[in-house]
């Protein structure tokens, strides 16, 4: 992602903000949807973009726990852990899902497909206990076999030209 | 803190001040009386209320109110109000003692407090932290917090000289804004949010800036510590005392730090001399103070004669020089460089007319500026005028690497609307902020127009015009003042090139020329030199081979210099930390040294011993003191006329100029001596001696060097060179290259500042332009 490329984005998109500041959440989620996450230089090419510094477009994309200034896996699974979700069996879930993940707890798998996280309520505590990939719909209510197969049809999944999150 | 109702007046430019209303009001049940606009904290303490606060700090800009430690209850008003970002109002009653009131001062510090690790003992702010004092005066005394406290890996180094504790930040932004508003460096931000925020830089890098250490000063807990300083000290250990920094010629207040007769810190001052300074210092000035113990110091007084060279009593030694010089047939010469007092210089004179023959010459080292009167004849103004002009022009220099703290006038000046123009053949910080005009080297005049369109169109506008490159083009300084004294409004500000040039020159101290030409002619038997080292500096070769000519050389020095082996004698001094007396600084504002300790038990001050000498020598001057001697040269040199030394206090007055003594260099333009390109010197205070000196400083200091641009450097053949020879008919230097498509094709930038590099050798003594032949370094240079 050159700076050109992100202000070609941003253009059409520029006059809808009226504090230039705002803008930079919009950047900041185009250049993640192309990376996957923010690395520096991606942040770098956002404060170029938008005029602020490097140091501020770092400040807000830290503010926003879905927004990664370090590296992710193709997917991330997030699984709710609040009140709903917890007495319905998020722990058994969440654990089930880092079982088979190999991964002990929160994290990476080796093989860079996922990234599991424990998030605060995504507002489907009627479907509880759920979970969210990436920014898409809430799913739930699930058995941890549920989680299995969900992750077993992400493997499957072709490479995805965008990240949606 | 910082009270902007005690910001003085200006004393220059626009210094009238329009009648203001007045505001009655009641806190606590006092009728109290404040300007219009003044905020309730502040209108509280100029009535001897204290109201308690944390992020408030006016010379950050517009009150943010983020900590809510001012909470204050205000009779009609819902809720409580933060007293730091509540003007005060007609008939308003306010209750900082309420019991609403003490209840939310109790939360707010009970709320800070929940994360903050209360490490106080192992803190280096503990004893001198705001956070500590306001939690005892008006915090709950005791915690209900049983939940487990944030805790990070600590510290966290923000820069080799910035030192971050994040759990015990507090989240006021103090240090933030003073970044992003103040310094503009864009570095700090907040990272995370809520319990969770950290400051931090982007991605990690190291916080860069040469002010950083400000933000030290600023934060109001012992979250920012400084580094070279990190466990030190315990305040109650602590000595602090006002002085001037000695670091270049803004001549930044601050005070200073001693332990154990050490200097351990310095800082800005808690109460900002507002006509210079502000309270902000640069890390050059902050962090200069371990070169007081470098190992190129002087520790005792050396003596060489028939029986060698030893080690000497300090009585001794002042004996021997007497000795030295008390024949009455002697020619005596004194060489003044920097940093001199006033009272130093003043003395040296005296001394002049005791010694030898009774006629000795006294110069200084220094540019001559002989083209420089009518600029120094027009009124001047201090850096706070440059808080109310209207239009601001930089002609020559680089304020932002030889007058640091000057910058941040500029860029709060900018801040506020004000015009703001750099002209001039070097690239600065400042460009991508204001109007920018690259003058071709030596032509100077160019800008002109410039500065006539500024200044023209201004009500209150102020010219700063650099010594050094107004030296060099006289034609460009008359045409100039002529420019100025055609717009009366306008003020001027002389940016100096050294620390005791302005202060020596109102004495009538004149340049070395002639001294030069003496000893080369063999007129000299005895040579005094006082912090004065000419073989480093212009012409150094010539002056090395002159001075080998002098049958006797007395050498009175902090540091060895080239000087230190050839000398007969040498009698340590004493620093500007270490040394009392007044320094005059470039906008002709007289401040006082003091000392605050005594590193070297063997040194002395310069005008310790040249009282001592007039006594040996069996013709004393009556004066004992740097006061005594400060009255009696405030009654012979009308610059000082009116001044007194008791009443300068900690803040300063200013001297009366246009009195310059400009005795030789140029008073019309020359032609540049030699071939090759033309030089620009720059001398970055980062890269002086002292920075060299200093190990905190390792991580900054500015290398000495020679900077090309990248077509020239391409057409001489050094592009790819690490280090280049440089060559002037006043020497030869082998010098780091740096490459830079900021700068001119057609000039060599010469970067001084390293004593040992030889660069500012390369120069020629009257100031005048210089062409110099850049090439490839032979091998065996670069080794050497
Ligand atoms: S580090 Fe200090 S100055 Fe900066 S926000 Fe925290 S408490 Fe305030
Ligand atoms: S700007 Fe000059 S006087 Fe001020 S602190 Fe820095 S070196 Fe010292
Ligand atoms: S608690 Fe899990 S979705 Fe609301
Ligand atoms: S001092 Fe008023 S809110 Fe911080």
């Amino acid at each position: 992602m050159t700076v050109a490329e992100l202000e070609e984005h941003l253009a059409p998109i520029r006059h809808e903000y009226a504090d230039p500041r705002s803008l930079i959440l919009p950047a900041l989620r185009y250049v993640q949807g192309e990376a996957g996450w923010l690395p520096p230089h991606a942040m770098a090419a956002v404060a170029e973009a938008t005029g602020f510094s490097q140091a501020y477009v770092e400040s807000v994309a830290t503010f926003y726990d879905r927004l990664y200034i370090d590296e992710v896996g193709r997917y991330c699974i997030n699984v709710c852990v609040t009140l709903s979700c917890m007495l319905r069996g998020s722990d058994e879930l969440f654990e089930h899902i880092a079982d088979y993940l190999g991964l002990d707890g929160e994290g990476t798998t080796a093989d860079g497909m996922f990234t599991l996280a424990r998030v605060q309520c995504i507002g489907a505590c009627d479907r509880a206990p759920c979970l969210q990939v990436d920014s898409g719909v809430q799913l739930g209510p699930l058995e941890p076999a549920d989680a299995t197969c969900l992750i077993d049809d992400l493997r499957a999944e072709p490479a995805p030209a965008r990240y949606d999150r | 803190m910082a009270d902007p109702a005690s910001s003085p007046g200006g004393s220059g430019a626009g210094g009238e001040t329009p009648p203001v209303d007045v505001v009655s009001l009641t806190v606590n049940g006092r009728a109290i009386e404040a300007p219009k606009g003044t905020m309730l904290v502040d209108a509280a303490k100029a009535a001897g209320i204290e109201i308690p606060i944390f992020c408030y700090e006016p010379r950050l800009g517009a009150p943010i109110g983020a900590c809510r430690m001012c909470l204050v209850e205000v009779e009609g008003m819902r809720g409580l109000q933060t007293a730091c970002s509540t003007p005060v109002a007609p008939d308003m009653v306010v209750s900082t003692e309420s019991e609403l009131a003490k209840d939310a001062q109790d939360g707010v510090l009970e709320l800070l407090l929940a994360n903050h690790p209360l490490d106080c003992p192992v803190c280096d702010k503990g004893g001198e932290c705001p956070l500590q004092d306001r939690t005892f005066r008006f915090g709950p005394g005791q915690t209900r917090t049983v939940e487990p406290k944030l805790h990070f890996p600590k510290p966290l180094d923000l820069s080799p000289l910035v030192a971050l504790d994040r759990e015990r930040c507090i989240a006021c932004y103090r240090c933030v804004r003073f970044s992003q508003e103040v310094a503009e460096d864009g570095q700090l931000t907040f990272q995370e949010r809520g319990d969770h925020v950290e400051i931090a830089t982007f991605s990690g890098d190291p916080y860069e800036g040469r002010f950083t250490g400000n933000t030290i000063d600023l934060c109001p807990v012992g979250a920012l510590t400084s580094n070279p300083y990190r466990f030190v000290s315990r305040p109650w250990d602590i000595k602090n005392t006002p002085s001037v920094c000695a670091g270049c010629s803004v001549g930044c207040n601050l005070e200073a730090t001693e332990r154990d007769n050490e200097v351990k810190r310095l800082t800005g001052r808690p109460e900002p001399n507002f006509a210079v300074e502000e309270g902000w210092i640069c890390d050059r000035g902050r962090w200069g103070y371990p070169a007081l113990r470098s190992d190129e110091r002087i520790t005792g007084p050396v003596l060489v004669d028939a029986v060698g060279r030893r080690t000497v009593l300090l009585d001794r030694a002042v004996n021997e020089a007497a000795g030295m010089l008390g024949r009455r047939e002697l020619r005596v010469a004194v060489l003044l460089g920097e940093p001199i007092t006033v009272e130093a210089g003043f003395l040296a004179t005296e001394f002049a007319t005791r010694a030898g023959n009774g006629e000795a010459m006294v110069r200084r080292m220094g540019i001559p500026g002989h083209g420089l009167d009518p600029l120094r004849a027009l009124p001047g103004a201090q850096m706070d005028d440059l808080d109310r002009a209207d239009a601001i022009v930089v002609l020559g220099g680089d304020p932002c690497a030889q007058q640091p703290v000057a910058e941040l006038r500029l860029r709060k000046a900018l801040r506020r609307g004000a015009r703001v123009a750099m002209a001039g053949p070097r690239p600065t910080a400042l460009d991508p902020s204001c109007q920018v005009t690259r003058t071709t080297p030596g032509h100077l005049q160019d800008a002109l127009p410039i500065v006539a369109e500024l200044i023209g169109a201004a009500e209150r506008p102020i010219v700063m015009w650099d010594e050094a490159d107004l030296a060099a083009e006289p034609d460009a300084a008359a045409a100039l003042a002529a420019l100025i004294e055609d717009h009366p409004a306008t003020r001027a500000i002389e940016l100096a090139c050294d620390v005791s040039g302005p202060g020596l020159r109102a004495l009538g101290v004149a340049t070395a020329e002639d001294m030069l030409a003496a000893l080369e002619a063999g007129e000299v038997d005895v040579l005094l030199t006082i912090q004065a080292d000419p073989t480093t500096g212009p012409e150094g070769a010539r002056w090395s081979r002159a001075i080998d000519g002098v049958p006797r050389i007395i050498e009175m020095s902090t540091y060895r210099s080239g000087v230190t082996d050839r000398a007969d004698l040498v009698l340590p001094l004493l620093t500007a930390l270490e040394d009392e007396g007044v320094l005059v600084s470039m906008t002709g504002r007289a401040q006082r040294l003091r000392p605050a300790a005594r590193e070297c038990a063997d040194a002395a001050s310069a005008w310790e011993l040249l009282i001592a000498l007039t006594h040996r020598l069996g013709r004393p001057v009556p004066d004992r003191t740097p006061a005594q001697a400060f009255s009696r040269l405030a009654a012979e040199h009308a610059a000082f006329a009116g001044l007194d030394y008791g009443e300068l206090g900690t803040t300063g007055a200013v001297i009366a100029q246009g009195r310059g003594a400009g005795a030789g260099g140029p008073a019309a333009r020359r032609n540049p001596a030699g071939d090759g390109l033309l030089v620009i010197p720059c001398r970055p205070v980062f890269g002086d001696a002292t920075a060299h000196r200093s190990d905190a400083l390792a991580s900054v200091v500015e290398p000495t060097r020679v900077g090309l641009a990248p077509a020239e450097a391409e057409r001489l053949g050094v592009r790819t060179e690490a280090r280049v020879r440089i060559t002037t008919p006043h020497g030869e230097a082998v010098l780091p290259l740096e490459v830079d498509s900021r700068l001119h094709e057609g000039a060599a930038y010469l970067f001084t500042g390293d004593p040992h590099a030889g660069a500012a050798a390369l120069l020629p003594m009257d100031g005048g332009p210089v062409r110099a032949a850049v090439g490839v370094a032979q091998r065996e240079q670069v080794e050497a």
